[in-house]
């Protein structure tokens, strides 16, 4: 320590930032050495220029606009504005609306879309099935024979076909010249038996019937709505000798099934 | 400062009155310049009733003081080099009139020569007897470097005082 000079302890040395034994240290060699002792003078010249330095007061302009700026300050504290907790509130509430409104908007377009889509669906489902009967209704009056049975097939795609529908059926199953489409026709009636004049149809046809095979489905049609009706004319044919003992067969045993 | 930031604004009253003097004189030695100093002194005390509620528990000082170098950078950013970091600033002191410079110290004058970072570190740690712990949360740095910093400033300016006495 004795031949190191301590220049860069002085400043802690003057603040008694040293502990004692660097301190005594210091010490030490400012005994000896000139050079750290001339330092030492200048330091403690210049940090004493620092404690002498005079503060300097400023305007009293200074303190009147620091006033000013405080009053403003409290008086806009003062105002009713929202408190900390809730001022998130507003914003908060604003996007919610928005979103609402958007969700809202959204829902009203789609709905207001699907029932107008809903409408033409409707309407060309209508339009479709318009087509359909015009074609059905052609086919079954076709020249060929079995054009008119796929016409008469096509009764599948009518759930709940109109009159005019049932009218060319009665037609056909009465007075087509086709045992086969005559046979056709009894089996798609069959499904609308429910209705009064596809019923006297029946009854009707087992009157006037003179193919066996024919008559023989329309005897099971018959049995199969429980028609009272067709009691009668089937024993009248049972009568009749020119029926062919199987149709008798047949009746005789599905008479009793209706009651 | 703690009531300050709670709400009690009628309590800053009694931080400005205790410090104000303190402030306007670091911002004084900063820069030179009495009516500008006034500015940034208001400005420092208005920073701080606006960011009340983000002072953290520490010395209001330290707090006042950082505000106050945000303040002199932000005022030299914009009124000089635009790009150029605090400690790369131009900012030197204008040379005194002449009625005027009997006023002014040696040791003003000393430090006037000295770069903006020095300065403020000699001014802040001799003239305001801030201690390096909290003058390293001023400037952000740690103490030991603050340490090292000041003692070499305070070379600096032993050297600058003494050419200046001797002329």
């Amino acid at each position: 320590m004795k031949n190191k000079h301590v220049i860069d302890l002085l400043p802690d040395y003057l603040d008694h930032l040293l502990d004692a034994k660097q301190h005594a240290e210091v010490r030490q060699h400012l005994e000896v050495c000139k050079e750290c002792t001339e330092h030492l003078k200048e330091l403690e010249l210049l940090l004493s220029a620092f404690r002498k330095e005079k503060m300097v007061r400023p305007g009293t302009t200074l303190k009147t606009r620091f006033d000013h700026m405080l009053e403003e300050e409290i008086k806009r504290n003062n105002k009713p504005v929202y408190p900390l907790n809730t001022r998130w509130l507003l914003p908060v509430l604003k996007i919610a609306a928005g979103i609402v409104i958007l969700i809202g908007s959204f829902a009203l377009g789609a709905y207001y879309q699907n029932i107008k889509s809903g409408n033409t669906i409707a309407r060309l489902k209508e339009t479709g099935q318009q087509y359909k009967q015009t074609a059905m209704l052609s086919l079954i009056e076709s020249e060929s024979a079995s054009k008119r049975i796929q016409g008469i097939g096509y009764i599948e795609e009518f759930p709940d076909p109109d009159k005019k529908i049932t009218t060319a059926l009665i037609k056909r199953m009465e007075s087509d010249p086709n045992t086969n489409v005559r046979l056709a026709a009894v089996h798609a009636l069959e499904k609308f038996a429910r209705s009064e004049a596809v019923k006297n149809a029946f009854v009707k046809a087992l009157e006037n019937e003179t193919d066996p095979g024919v008559q023989i489905a329309v005897i099971h049609a018959l049995v199969r709505i429980q028609e009272k009706k067709a009691v009668e004319p089937m024993q009248r044919i049972l009568k009749q000798e020119s029926t062919p003992p199987y149709v008798k067969k047949q009746i005789k045993a599905l008479i009793p099934a209706i009651t | 400062m703690k009531e300050v930031a709670g709400g009690n604004l009628e309590a800053l009253r009694f931080l400005f009155d205790r410090h104000h003097v303190y402030l306007y004189n670091f911002l004084y030695k900063m820069c030179g310049d009495e009516m500008l100093s006034e500015d940034l002194c208001q400005d420092v005390f208005y920073n701080i009733v606006r960011y009340r509620t983000s002072y953290k528990n520490g010395k209001f000082v330290s707090w006042m003081f950082t505000i106050a170098r945000n303040s002199l950078s932000s005022h030299f950013r914009q009124h000089r080099a635009k790009n150029a970091p605090l400690d790369e600033l131009p900012l030197q002191v204008e040379p005194p009139e002449n009625e005027t410079s009997e006023n002014i110290s040696q040791l003003q004058l000393a430090l006037n020569q000295l770069e903006t970072s020095d300065r403020e570190l000699l001014i802040l740690n001799r003239l305001h007897e801030i201690k390096y712990k909290e003058l390293s949360e001023i400037v952000g740095s740690t103490p030991g470097a603050i340490k090292t910093k000041v003692s070499r400033a305070l070379k600096k300016l032993r050297k600058i005082y003494f050419q200046t006495v001797q002329e």
